[in-house]
């Protein structure tokens, strides 16, 4: 009976508003009257058990009283088991919608490193030509010095010399278009690719399970029956004998029916 | 307090127990639960035809009036015909025959998911069946229930109109359907095959009449059976017209206004005679101390019995036929089968529901 009590009291503090004294001031209130919990709930308590009396007999009164109380517990309980049911999906919902996020910044994030590493092969690479570019021109000056140098500045003598130097630049090249062709293919490149498709997998995956959590706008938990218990014919109903007979004829049809399916 | 259960699927129930009656009829499906819920569906069941239009409808099945509006995208299936569920029981049975067994079974899922059964309680089903169902027919109404429910039973639709009503005793039941019209005599115990006539003119049997007759009468208007059927629902009537019946339908694309009154009237009128007949048949090979008690309790239940006029015009009939008679017309004729079920739910001992478990 002490949790009935507590359970009430409970209820009354949730249904209760808070307000400061100094709204009721500027609402022109001056006193106020104050009523306690407990007090309320004996009020309650002594309202339903008069109202009882007046109207039911000795066991019957408690009967009613008791499972008034127990159908007053078990209403709490559904509608807490809702609540519950409720926030979870809530809670699944704004989890889902956290992991969309983090997932979307990381994918912004990966793409910016991606987009900043091709920007510095890019550097790299512009200024690895200009030292070549350099170093060309200056084998072919100090070529030619040597030649006119040492006085042997000949056509066939500067046409041997420049292809030597030619082929030397080439061969370099062709060295430096190979390791270029492996740059493509670096594993931080590959790697960085590799996670954004998996991101974006996970990113779709996620996206699909917010809408399936959407889409379940409320929970559905059914509507309760009146009946706590299995009922039949009440004694003082009219035609009681009677329909006690259909009743059996009903259920004999219905189990010869069922006996043969479960045969079947 | 509680009845704590545990159910084949090892749910444990200990909440309550829901009590849900049944009208599964030809046109629509109605439901009452003793949770106060009280619903009716079309019975019509749609399945989308592709898989585009599976993806735009985002549903494996619709229901009633969605898939009536969601037509074009399915495939429509109207799993009774006349009362009793188009399959024959036989082995050999066709793909489509089978598909309107599943979609029997579905309108059933559905029918029990209207009345909003909670997880955690018992629930028992009666299934309100036309006395003409066979065995075969039975059996699968049985089957398609006992996925969705703990126990189920069936009884004779016309019973169970009585029964709602408490009118047990020189009772005459006329329920009006679509597929058929069945009368049922009860005198006090279940009524046999000699307290029952069914006859196939019905609300269908009204509307193909109705189609019949403005196909004559309105030159040039196009029109669906669904359009009929809406029509009737909204003007039906036998006897003097109370107001002209004057009906908007499409000629060549645009809408144009047609006095139908003549034409509902006659349809409806279709009605009648089979009634009286089976009134007849049945008040004649009763008990004869007891033909004017039983003249005297003619109840009329079922979609059909909202024809306005009906029951003044079989009173009518009766004088001329039976030298008198007195019709009532039940007060909720789309519920009448399954509140009357609903009660036989709550009146059956838990024993019983236990030994169907």
């Amino acid at each position: 009976m002490g949790s009935f009590k507590d359970t009430l009291k409970e209820s009354l503090r949730q249904l209760a508003f808070r307000t400061s004294i100094d709204s009721l001031k500027k609402k022109g209130v001056q006193q106020v009257n104050v009523l306690g919990l407990d007090r309320i709930s004996s009020l309650i308590e002594a309202a339903v058990h008069r109202s009882l009396k007046s109207k039911l007999v000795g066991g019957e009164r408690e009967a009613v009283a008791d499972a008034t109380k127990a159908e007053f517990l078990r209403l709490l309980r559904t509608n807490e088991d809702l609540q519950r049911e409720k926030s979870e999906v809530e809670q699944q919902r704004e989890r889902a919608e956290d992991e969309v996020d983090t997932l979307r910044r990381e994918l912004a994030q990966q793409q910016q490193a991606l987009q900043l590493q091709l920007q510095q092969d890019g550097l790299t690479l512009a200024a690895r030509y200009d030292g070549e570019n350099t170093a060309i021109a200056r084998k072919v000056t100090e070529v030619v010095q040597s030649l006119v140098q040492s006085g042997q500045l000949t056509t066939s003598a500067l046409e041997q010399r420049l292809m030597e130097l030619v082929m030397d630049v080439v061969s370099g090249e062709r060295q430096s278009a190979e390791t270029a062709r492996r740059a493509l293919h670096d594993r931080e490149v590959d790697n960085l690719q590799r996670r954004i498709k998996k991101l974006n997998e996970n990113l779709a995956v996620t996206e699909q399970r917010l809408q399936h959590v959407a889409a379940q706008k409320s929970v559905d938990g059914g509507i309760s029956s009146v009946y706590r218990e299995v009922q039949g014919l009440a004694g003082g109903e009219a035609h009681v004998e009677k329909k006690k007979e259909l009743m059996a004829e009903i259920f004999k049809a219905n189990l010869q029916l069922q006996k043969k399916l479960g045969k079947a | 307090m509680s009845d704590t259960k545990q159910t084949g699927d090892g749910q444990k129930k200990d909440h309550g127990v829901l009590y849900i009656g049944m009208d599964l009829g030809t046109s629509r499906t109605s439901v009452s639960a003793s949770n106060g819920v009280r619903e009716t569906v079309y019975s019509v069941v749609g399945y989308p035809k592709d898989v585009v239009s599976h993806k735009l409808l985002k549903k494996d099945v619709l229901f009633g009036k969605e898939a009536l509006e969601k037509r074009l995208s399915l495939k429509m299936y109207k799993p009774l015909e006349k009362g009793v569920l188009k399959y024959t029981g036989d082995a050999k049975m066709d793909a489509e025959a089978k598909l309107n067994l599943k979609a029997a079974q579905d309108l059933i899922g559905e029918a029990i998911r209207l009345a909003k059964p909670r997880k955690d309680e018992l629930v028992y089903c009666v299934i309100g069946a036309p006395a003409e169902a066979s065995v075969k027919n039975r059996e699968a109404i049985i089957e398609a229930a006992r996925a969705h429910v703990d126990s189920v039973m069936l009884c004779s639709e016309p019973f169970s109109v009585a029964y709602g009503l408490d009118w047990l005793e020189d009772v005459l039941v006329i329920d009006i359907g679509a597929g058929t019209t069945d009368l049922c005599r009860m005198h006090g115990t279940m009524p046999e095959e000699a307290d029952q006539v069914m006859y196939d003119i019905a609300g269908d049997a009204v509307d193909a009449e109705l189609a019949r007759r403005i196909e004559q009468t309105c030159p040039g208007a196009q029109f669906t059976m669904q359009m009929v059927k809406d029509i009737k629902e909204r003007y039906g009537f036998v006897g003097e017209a109370s107001e002209r019946c004057l009906v908007d339908l499409p000629v060549d694309g645009k809408p144009t206004s047609f006095d139908l009154t003549d034409s509902i009237k006659a349809a409806c009128s279709i009605l009648i005679d089979p009634i009286c007949k089976g009134i007849h048949k049945l008040v004649a090979s009763f008990d004869p101390e007891f033909q004017t008690r039983l003249k005297n309790r003619v109840l009329l239940a079922g979609g059909g019995s909202m024809v306005k006029g009906l029951d003044s015009a079989v009173e009518k009939a009766m004088k001329e036929r039976l030298g008198g008679g007195k019709v009532i017309r039940i007060e909720e004729p789309i519920y009448g089968g399954a509140n009357g079920a609903l009660k036989i739910a709550h009146d059956m001992p838990a024993d019983f529901w236990e030994q169907l478990r």
